[in-house]
């Protein structure tokens, strides 16, 4: 619990970033990430770049599974459908629509029609909870992925050669180096954790909530299962068919062994860690998930130099090494490394007094 | 000769010059670097694991014959798990840190299809890769990607030739349902077409856990006489055969390159006996064992003796490294060619060397001297396994295919 933040109004209780650490720590980091896009090497703005695309994705299953409580293994389907519908979209749309204009058109067709399956990939979620909700939408990943590779719909998604993808074009301001991309990748990162937040605030966020805690006395509050659970369904599905277009604008070129299993299996896994329900909660797990495994790499190569043998030796250690890692951190704070966070800084703040 | 003042003024004009040019333009740097992503974790780790190795022996080597124009290499070595995603991060973080890297070695189709349109300006390197994917043989599109053998289309149809040669009549083709398995299918149906076999089976399975009775069953149904396996490594196609000879199929069974290794066929031979008698396939290059017209192979297996006893790479070279060991050859011999010329060492010099390779002696790799056309090397024959001496014999000539 944080002290300290005496609030004198309605207004002032109802601020997105409701006392002045959050206000600091968000103008701080965008202040940041605006330097590290000018600053950053090439190295650190790919590392950023797959961070931030990872993050959107993982805050849009903090919306389903940290708020709404309904466990999906499927989202990586959603990130393809994000991925795929903005380069066709490009692809049929070119010479129809002038290039300048494209993304504003093609970004919120992906977004839709990935919130539109989402509706769909939730129905079961009105008859089924938990593991089985879990393994029912696992089948979304891999029909998804299967409809990608069928032959039928190859002169369209590529099949299983994948498909070259455009760099978007803001009215004649073509991102076609890393560094840009990595600029629209932070603006829409920061949106989508603001937006998350701000969801929380709405009666439609207390909503999820309130499903998450206790489904039925929910439904006896008066809230319809069917609209919401759908709604958190559509809105997470959003997010992650943002982070696909995006991931298609990144990169040349998608392929559909991109999205599967793994990748919903990492964005689950990047939501345990971090900490469910948490705003910051994708922040810390992404770091983990994706940076972490780097640094490994980067100490261990520092540490057993190019030797013959090392490298051979190395990578099964890395793997091990942030699998331990993982195991760490779920046995020392199973809330997450938000809470972690939390618990240095409440000390901190409260210093020299009461710690914890 | 009495010293005028114009000619003195001549003469000191003509020593500062000629003291004052400097020996080499450029600043060289104290080395290059060759880097790579391989397999080390993953589903191909075995392979990855056997050609780490190779890298190592070929910088050793490399080095040992005066690096590239007098500059020594490193070689850099990464893990991609056969995460194509992964793979370009590696690449990325070579691109970031190693400022000399001159050659880069990739481990995918996945990652070369992905780094491909990447390749520009100063993110261009020179690069080689494990795959034979019919895609990358095009310089138009990828002036800087090369196959360091035939493609799995020019493969096909080495087997193809073959099996007219031999008299056949028909043909199957069971793949993976994978780009991999898929990648020279359709190539393969019109050059059959072309050649006057007739295609009585086009069949795909997994490329893991495939259903054996079911296809066996309509292979026998097909009446095939050859049959061309394509898109497999380690698993399935051993099974698949093994299927075909319990059911009683005389079937003769053909692979492509990453379905002939020794390796693999002999710890296959050595479980379940020796069906894969009589197993074919076309391999690009000679196999390790096969030395004594490849002076380099000789080199390599001094070199693994000592620096690899007690490993399986002590008496044996796998094609995986073969493979890889060639590959990196071919871009250091461009590279040399820049170098020799006394130019910087830019992918695109490099890659111009590289399309000017012409009756180049490999030192043993292929049949004869051969040639770089299309960034690719349209060469291979067919050998045969043999059981009972656990070895891959060539049963064909060397062909070449346009």
């Amino acid at each position: 619990m944080i002290n300290a933040n005496l609030k004198s109004s309605y207004a002032a209780d109802e601020r997105v970033l409701d006392n002045r650490y959050k206000q600091g720590f968000v103008y701080g980091s965008i202040l940041l990430l605006a330097l590290f896009t000018l600053f950053g090497s090439d190295y650190a703005i790919l590392i950023g770049s797959q961070m931030g695309i990872l993050l959107i994705a993982v805050v849009g299953i903090n919306v389903l599974t940290g708020y709404t409580g309904l466990v999906s293994l499927g989202h990586g389907a959603f990130v393809a459908i994000g991925a795929y519908a903005v380069t066709i979209f490009n692809n049929v749309a070119t010479g129809i629509i002038p290039a300048g204009i494209m993304p504003f058109l093609s970004l919120p067709f992906a977004v839709f029609l990935a919130a539109a399956v989402g509706v769909l990939v939730g129905l079961p979620s009105l008859r089924v909870k938990g593991l089985y909700l879990a393994v029912a939408t696992l089948a979304a990943n891999f029909i998804v992925i299967f409809l990608i590779e069928e032959e039928l719909f190859a002169p369209w998604t590529g099949g299983m050669v994948g498909l070259t993808t455009n760099a978007p074009n803001f009215f004649g301001w073509v991102l076609d180096t890393k560094r840009e991309m990595f600029g629209l990748i932070a603006v829409l990162g920061v949106l989508a954790l603001l937006a998350a937040q701000n969801l929380m605030r709405t009666r439609v966020g207390r909503a999820f909530i309130a499903i998450r805690d206790r489904d039925y006395s929910a439904e006896i509050l008066g809230i319809s299962l069917l609209r919401y659970k759908l709604t958190s369904f559509a809105i997470s599905a959003a997010y992650c068919g943002l982070a696909g277009a995006l991931f298609a604008y990144f990169y040349a070129r998608i392929l559909p062994e991109q999205f599967e299993l793994a990748l919903s299996l990492q964005l689950v896994a990047a939501l345990i860690v971090g900490g469910l329900g948490r705003t910051m909660g994708p922040v810390f797990g992404v770091i983990v998930i994706v940076l972490v495994p780097e640094l490994i790499k980067i100490t261990f190569g520092a540490v057993t130099g190019d030797a013959a043998g090392m490298a051979q030796l190395r990578a099964p250690l890395q793997e091990i090494a942030f699998g331990a890692l993982l195991v760490l951190f779920l046995l020392k704070e199973p809330l997450g490394i938000n809470q972690i966070v939390d618990r240095i800084l409440r000390a901190a703040n409260r210093w020299p007094f009461a710690r914890g | 000769m009495t010293l005028s003042r114009r000619s003195f003024l001549a003469t000191s004009a003509a020593a500062t010059a000629v003291m004052g040019t400097p020996m080499i333009l450029r600043a060289q740097p104290k080395e290059y670097v060759v880097a790579s992503s391989l397999p080390l974790t993953g589903p191909f780790a075995t392979a990855g694991q056997l050609v780490s190795p190779a890298m190592k022996m070929f910088e050793a080597l490399v080095n040992e014959d005066g690096g590239i124009g007098g500059v020594p290499i490193r070689t850099v070595i990464e893990d991609s798990g056969y995460v194509p995603a992964t793979a370009l991060a590696n690449y990325q973080r070579a691109l970031a840190t190693e400022p000399n890297m001159v050659l880069y070695y990739g481990d995918s189709t996945g990652f070369m299809k992905l780094v491909a349109p990447e390749l520009k300006g100063k993110n261009a390197t020179l690069m080689g890769s494990t795959s034979f994917a019919s895609d990358l043989a095009n310089p138009a599109e990828n002036p800087y990607q090369y196959l360091p053998g035939p493609s799995y289309e020019d493969q096909v149809d080495i087997l193809l030739q073959n099996i007219k040669n031999a008299g056949g009549t028909n043909v199957a083709f069971i793949f993976s349902n994978t780009e991999f398995g898929r990648d020279p299918i359709e190539h393969g149906r019109k050059k059959a077409e072309k050649l006057g076999l007739e295609v009585v089976l086009e069949e795909t399975t997994k490329a893991q856990g495939a259903d054996i009775p079911t296809h066996v069953t309509k292979l026998a149904q097909s009446g095939a006489e050859h049959c061309i396996l394509q898109g497999y490594v380690t698993g399935v196609w051993p099974q698949l055969i093994g299927g075909a000879r319990q059911f009683g199929l005389p079937t003769q069974f053909y692979g492509t390159f990453w379905g002939m290794e020794k390796l693999i066929a002999d710890r296959v031979t050595a479980e379940a006996g020796p069906f894969l008698d009589g197993y074919s396939g076309v391999m690009p290059y000679r196999y390790s064992y096969d030395a004594e017209e490849a002076p380099i192979y000789q080199r390599y297996a001094a070199f693994q003796k000592s620096a690899f006893a007690g490993t399986p790479l002590e008496n044996y070279m796998p094609t995986w490294g073969l493979q890889s060991l060639i590959s990196m050859n071919l871009g250091v011999e461009a590279l040399r060619r820049v170098a020799g010329k006394g130019e910087e060492l830019t992918a695109e010099r490099a890659a111009e060397e590289l399309a000017g390779i012409t009756d180049y002696d490999t030192g043993g790799f292929f049949g004869g001297p051969v040639s770089m056309k299309n960034n690719k090397i349209g060469t291979g024959r067919v050998y045969t396994y043999e059981a009972a001496s656990g070895l891959f014999q060539p049963t064909s000539d060397w062909f070449t295919v346009e």
